[in-house]
């Protein structure tokens, strides 16, 4: 990145804040912006939010697990070398600028002067560094964490403000793996005490957690952002996170007032939710939690080339059986969109010209499937039992691939078991989905790269002009030959079909309307620059 | 009166291996049916369960739909002439998954049942007709597994078979044996419990005096006169087990869709409990009448089999 | 008596040596392991980094060794630490079996006050409508399914008539009078089901009490027959609907996991569930022995107290 650019973007975090505190809670009771814009309602500070989520963290660590940053209280915590804001974009945080090398193998970050761990430890580059290494070491380190910093060779401390991160290959989006997810800095003084009491940076520090329970978060009083009259943020004194796993007992604590905040409504709820309670409670779409498709195992069996000359046709012939519109209608009752690439049209990185899957047509994926070799094979849906909308979208699969006369069945299984099958092999079709990836890299890399280790874990897809595409847009400097360069791709992903995209996963968050001044960002977190929680007050 | 097999009902009667069995056959048989008429509860579960096991063996002449037809553009449709009971999230006729689900899950939970009590039985009895050692060593194992608390035994069993399924098995036989296997404990201990009973009595001494084989005492003497008691258990157990399939399906241990599963369709109706409650009222009904003709009948034949009750 | 008591102790140790290595066996069983469970859905599972992981976790040893190694330190008391949120095993079971035996305890007591009166009007009134109304009723209670009736009373309570909250759990050592009222409804829920069962044996034991001697002298005696229910007969015929009370909490303990799950309820029942989905070796197995331990002194317990109080049984 440049220095314009990065310069750029710090201009733009700034005007955003400027506006989006006093915007955001008036554009949700819709009202005209500029009302909004000459402040007639002010933040206040203070309150503390009960936040009823889906899931919570298995553990505390912040870099031996993984803490998605949607539906997990302990995100609230985390803070990092750098930010996204409201569209997904890297934001100064801890670090102020940065820049690459001319050969973009060597990322330099200069710290903030003054910028404090949620321990009073001071954040110096020498304690950035030793975040790193810790991260990278596969005894501690979750393997998502790790994964953002593969390319990482080493990293130098030039002085007490910088910190240098020297890659094994150029890498023109590397800042993008250094934001706070999963990239979070804990204080070093703490690491022993990291499984039981966390300390990292972000906008809330760590008080209580009892698993299943309650997740207790406090206001950082030393936070490093400040909203634009140079007010500190957050402005609440702090959040409760409550772990409510069940869909309608989630949704019914909102509505008893038990809980001020939920996410990830019941796709069944939403629509009917905001006709019948919008009057008494605010809601926030979510576009793209992630993406979901429906991936073939091309590393053996009927779809996999090696064992069947005819597998793409039989791949063909499945996507001919798959009714986009059919899952858009049952998983997700009309919400959100069908997907065509990884990117929804919310994000910056959404290619408009990919050519789409082939279309669904019932009678032409029944004479490929009779044509093709390996057509009456007895073939296995798998879905990780963790998501509702991935056993649903295998299940409707399972059913339009069995009208085309596929002999299928359809199994659900929890992680461990699918991380087995995926290791062994034995499967033919996976119903999964990929969370947002703030940079493209994160997805094309890493699961679609022939070279890449999960490539080849999981479905084995290789292409030697999509190789070469994913390649050059690693270190292609312009953003927008970057788009095309991956929207490329997707068309040919849609063409040789290791996977087919299925679906946006949107999500629906809910809350009383004493909430003012919070957004979730489009792909749902509530921890963001200029935003989410941070920018939240009660009335 | 013709609806009760007739070989159950002699097992019912307490009746011992004697000459003159059919005779004895007619009268225990009428003198089950006055007893279940005598006890109301077992009454009314017993024509609960005719209803339910009719149903189960019309099911291919009476459903209308293929349960596993999905035809999403007709989705959660009310009851109507086409689908009397509507359609389920999926478009699936709820009518036809609720007979051929409960067919299956009918079955399954016999199948189950048997399946303990074929593994319980000779394992109790055996233990409890040597003694000494064998019976030690035998009871220990099973008190180890009936210390697992509640649902521990069948998540971890269920996890397992389920999880490590071996290609070709049928998933619904899986679950026979599973449920079967975690029944096993309960049913060996109970046997043994009447063998020991049993084996202080007279005809048994008699037997062994004319020296008649230890095997075959063990089986043709002693086997008729405890399972009355294994009897009112596993049919109390029936209706347990369908709970317990529901209570999986819940975990996410259940029968994956589209296979009609009732457990498996009520816990998938719960995302349409506000909007569309009926989804999950016809499974859960089903559920709730199927365990209920089971404990009552099952509760009535405990007053009939226990003499104790049955003077009163 | 009290050798009888000894050598029931000492009996328990294989019966407890059997339960662990049942669940040793089951969770060795299990494909897929806790490296698995830790890269999640969206990690990067690297053999060579498994390798490293495995050998940190032990796994790359055999079965019997771990299994020999476990059972060393499980009898000094020393669990380990979970595998997946890495404090120590006995952190979790301290908070979970707390909370789980709070809500199985006024769960059962729930089920003696619907029951007891249940059980005697059934059997005073017996063979009367009165008396199959309140069979049929505490028979339905185990005749829903669980988390259906669970989320129904949700519905109900807290959403439609707004009397109670939903979900969570209040510690009843923080806030003992807050605690209770998101105790009913879980509490409330296991009390309706576990009531069929001590319905059915209060009625019975109170028909065998009230066919007794001394109930007959009584009432020769005159004694007004409200009195003699209440006062002699219902005393007598609680023992067994005590004992076996006692039996059903102990079972509870593993039992509740459906609705700690819908109750938001910090319990064991789904620790030990998710633990067993995780893969989360150390939590399994030290979860199932605690539990266990508590089942067998649980029925240890009845089993003497029925003794003592039915000189009848001979300690064989």
């Amino acid at each position: 990145m440049t220095g314009e650019n990065k310069k750029g973007s710090e201009q733009s975090r700034r005007e955003f804040l400027r506006t989006t505190t006093a915007l955001a809670g008036a554009a949700m009771v819709g009202l005209p912006a500029h009302e909004a814009a000459a402040g007639k309602k002010h933040p206040k500070r203070g309150g503390t939010i009960r936040f009823g989520m889906r899931d919570d963290s298995v553990g505390l660590d912040t870099h031996r697990n993984f803490i998605y940053y949607v539906s997990q209280p302990m995100a609230g915590l985390t803070g990092g070398l750098l930010d996204f804001n409201e569209k997904m974009e890297p934001v100064a945080a801890v670090a102020k600028e940065w820049d690459a090398s001319a050969d973009l193998k060597t990322w330099t970050f200069k710290l903030k002067s003054g910028v404090e761990y949620h321990n009073g430890e001071t954040i110096d580059a020498e304690s950035v560094k030793w975040n790193i290494e810790r991260i990278l070491d596969p005894k501690i380190g979750h393997s998502f964490n790790r994964s953002a910093l593969t390319d990482v060779e080493r990293v130098t401390v030039d002085d007490k403000l910088t910190v240098r991160f020297h890659l094994r290959e150029p890498n023109a989006a590397f800042d993008t793996n250094v934001i706070y997810y999963p990239v979070n800095l804990i204080a070093p003084g703490s690491a022993d005490k990291a499984d039981t009491h966390p300390v990292s940076c972000g906008p809330f520090k760590f008080k209580s957690w009892k698993r299943f329970d309650t997740c207790e978060l406090v206001r950082f009083e030393n936070f490093y952002e400040t909203d634009s009259e140079g007010n500190s943020l957050p402005y609440l004194d702090g959040m409760i996170g409550k772990p409510k796993k069940e869909d309608r007992v989630r949704l019914t604590a909102l509505r008893t007032n038990e809980v001020d905040l939920i996410d990830n409504m019941a796709y069944a709820d939403a629509p009917n939710f905001e006709k019948e309670h919008g009057k008494s409670f605010n809601t926030w779409k979510v576009s793209q939690l992630g993406t979901a498709f429906i991936a073939f195992n091309l590393k053996n069996g009927p779809f996999s080339a090696k064992d069947n000359p005819d597998a793409h046709m039989l791949r063909m012939a499945a996507a001919h059986a798959i009714d986009h519109e059919g899952i858009h209608e049952v998983v997700f009752n009309k919400q959100g969109h069908i997907a065509k690439g990884f990117y929804g049209e919310a994000s910056p990185w959404h290619g408009k010209d990919i050519t789409p899957w082939p279309a669904f047509d019932p009678d032409k994926a029944k004479a490929l499937r009779k044509k093709a070799k390996g057509g009456d094979a007895k073939l296995l849906i798998i879905a990780n039992d963790s998501f509702p909308y991935m056993q649903q979208s295998g299940e409707l699969a399972h059913a339009m691939l069995k009208d085309a006369g596929f002999d299928v069945t359809f199994e659900i299984h929890p992680t461990p078991v699918v991380q087995d099958k995926y290791n062994k092999g034995t499967f033919d079709i996976d119903s999964s989905a990929n969370s947002y990836r703030i940079d493209p890299d994160g997805w094309f890399s890493r699961s679609i790269l022939s070279t890449a280790p999960e490539t080849i874990r999981r479905h084995g897809y290789k292409n030697e002009q999509v190789d070469k595409l994913i390649l050059a847009a690693k270190v292609e400097k312009d953003k927008a030959k970057r788009r095309q360069m991956y929207a490329d791709v997707d068309t040919l992903v849609n063409k040789d079909l290791p996977l087919i995209y299925t679906y946006f996963i949107p999500g629906l968050q809910a809350g009383t309307k004493r909430i003012q001044g919070y957004k979730p960002a489009f792909t749902g977190p509530f921890n963001y620059a200029g935003g989410g929680l941070r920018t939240a007050w009660i009335e | 009166m013709t609806e009760l097999p007739a070989s159950k009902l002699a097992v019912f009667a307490d009746l011992p291996a004697l000459p003159g069995r059919r005779k004895r056959l007619v009268a225990g048989v009428s003198r089950a049916w006055y007893e279940l008429r005598k006890s109301r509860t077992a009454f009314i579960g017993f024509w609960m369960l005719v209803v339910l096991f009719s149903a189960c063996i019309a099911t291919p002449w009476i459903a209308t739909h293929d349960p596993i037809k999905q035809s999403y553009r007709e989705r959660l449709a009310p009851p109507s002439e086409k689908h009397f009971l509507g359609t389920d999230r999926m478009g699936r006729d709820i009518y036809s998954r609720l007979l051929w689900g409960g067919r299956r899950l009918v079955t399954i939970a016999l199948l189950a049942v048997t399946f303990g009590l074929s593994l319980g039985i000779p394992y109790g009895v055996l233990s409890g007709y040597f003694g000494g050692k064998v019976d030690t060593v035998a009871m220990r194992v099973v008190d180890g597994l009936l210390a697992f608390p509640g649902l521990l035994l069948y998540l971890l069993i269920v996890t397992l078979a389920r999880e490590w399924k071996l290609e070709g098995i049928y998933n619904d036989l899986i679950l026979v044996f599973a449920l079967g296997f975690a029944f096993t404990p309960e049913v060996a201990r109970l046997s043994r419990g009447t063998t020991l009973a049993e084996k202080q009595k007279e005809y048994v001494e008699a037997s062994r005096a004319i020296g008649d084989g230890s095997f075959s005492i063990a089986l043709k003497q002693i086997l008729p006169n405890i399972i009355s008691p294994l009897i009112v258990n596993a049919t109390v157990r029936l209706g347990y087990v369908i709970l317990i399939i529901a209570a999986l399906s819940f975990l996410g241990l259940g029968t994956p869709p589209p296979t009609p599963d009732w457990g498996s369709d009520l816990s998938a109706a719960r995302d349409y409990m506000e909007t569309a409650p009926l989804i999950a009222a016809f499974p859960g009904i089903a559920i709730c009448y199927t365990v209920l003709a089971f404990n009552l009948f099952g509760d009535g034949l405990r007053d009939i089999l226990d003499p104790r009750l049955a003077e009163r | 008596m009290l050798a009888y008591f000894i050598r029931r102790v000492f009996y328990l140790v294989p019966v407890l040596l059997v339960l662990t290595m049942v669940v040793f066996t089951f969770v060795e069983m299990l494909p897929g392991n806790i490296i698995d469970t830790l890269v999640g859905t969206e990690g990067v599972n690297d053999p060579e980094v498994r390798k490293i992981l495995e050998k940190e976790y032990g796994l790359d040893q055999p079965v019997y060794v771990r299994y020999v190694k476990w059972l060393g330190r499980a009898v000094q008391f020393d669990f380990g630490k979970s595998l997946v949120t890495r404090r120590p095993v006995a952190v979790e079971l301290l908070q979970g079996i707390p909370a789980t035996m709070y809500l199985a305890i006024v769960g059962i007591s729930l089920s003696m006050l619907i029951a007891v009166p249940l059980g005697t009007i059934a059997a005073v009134k017996r063979n009367t409508p009165i008396d199959y109304a309140a069979q049929v009723t505490s028979l339905i209670g185990i005749s829903i399914p669980e988390f259906w009736f669970a989320i129904l009373c949700v519905l109900f309570f807290a959403l439609y008539l707004g009397w109670l909250p939903s979900s969570g759990f209040v510690s009843p050592f923080v806030d003992f009078w807050g605690s209770l009222k998101f105790l009913i409804l879980p509490a409330a829920a296991i009390g309706f089901r576990q009531a069929a069962y001590t319905t059915r044996l209060t009625r019975s034991s109170m028909l065998d009490e009230m066919n007794k001697e001394y109930v007959d002298t009584a009432r020769s005696l005159g004694l007004a027959e409200r009195k003699v229910i209440f006062k002699y007969t219902l005393r007598n015929a609680m023992i067994p609907t005590i004992t076996i009370s006692g039996l059903q909490l102990a079972n509870l303990l593993g039992g509740t996991v459906v609705l700690e799950t819908i109750f938001a309820w910090p319990g064991i029942g789904r620790a030990i569930y998710e633990a067993i989905i995780q893969r989360d070796y150390p939590l399994i197995q030290a979860g199932v022995l605690v539990l266990g331990v508590i089942v067998v002194s649980m029925n240890l317990l009845v089993d003497m107290t029925y003794r003592l109080l039915n000189p009848r049984v001979k300690f064989a």
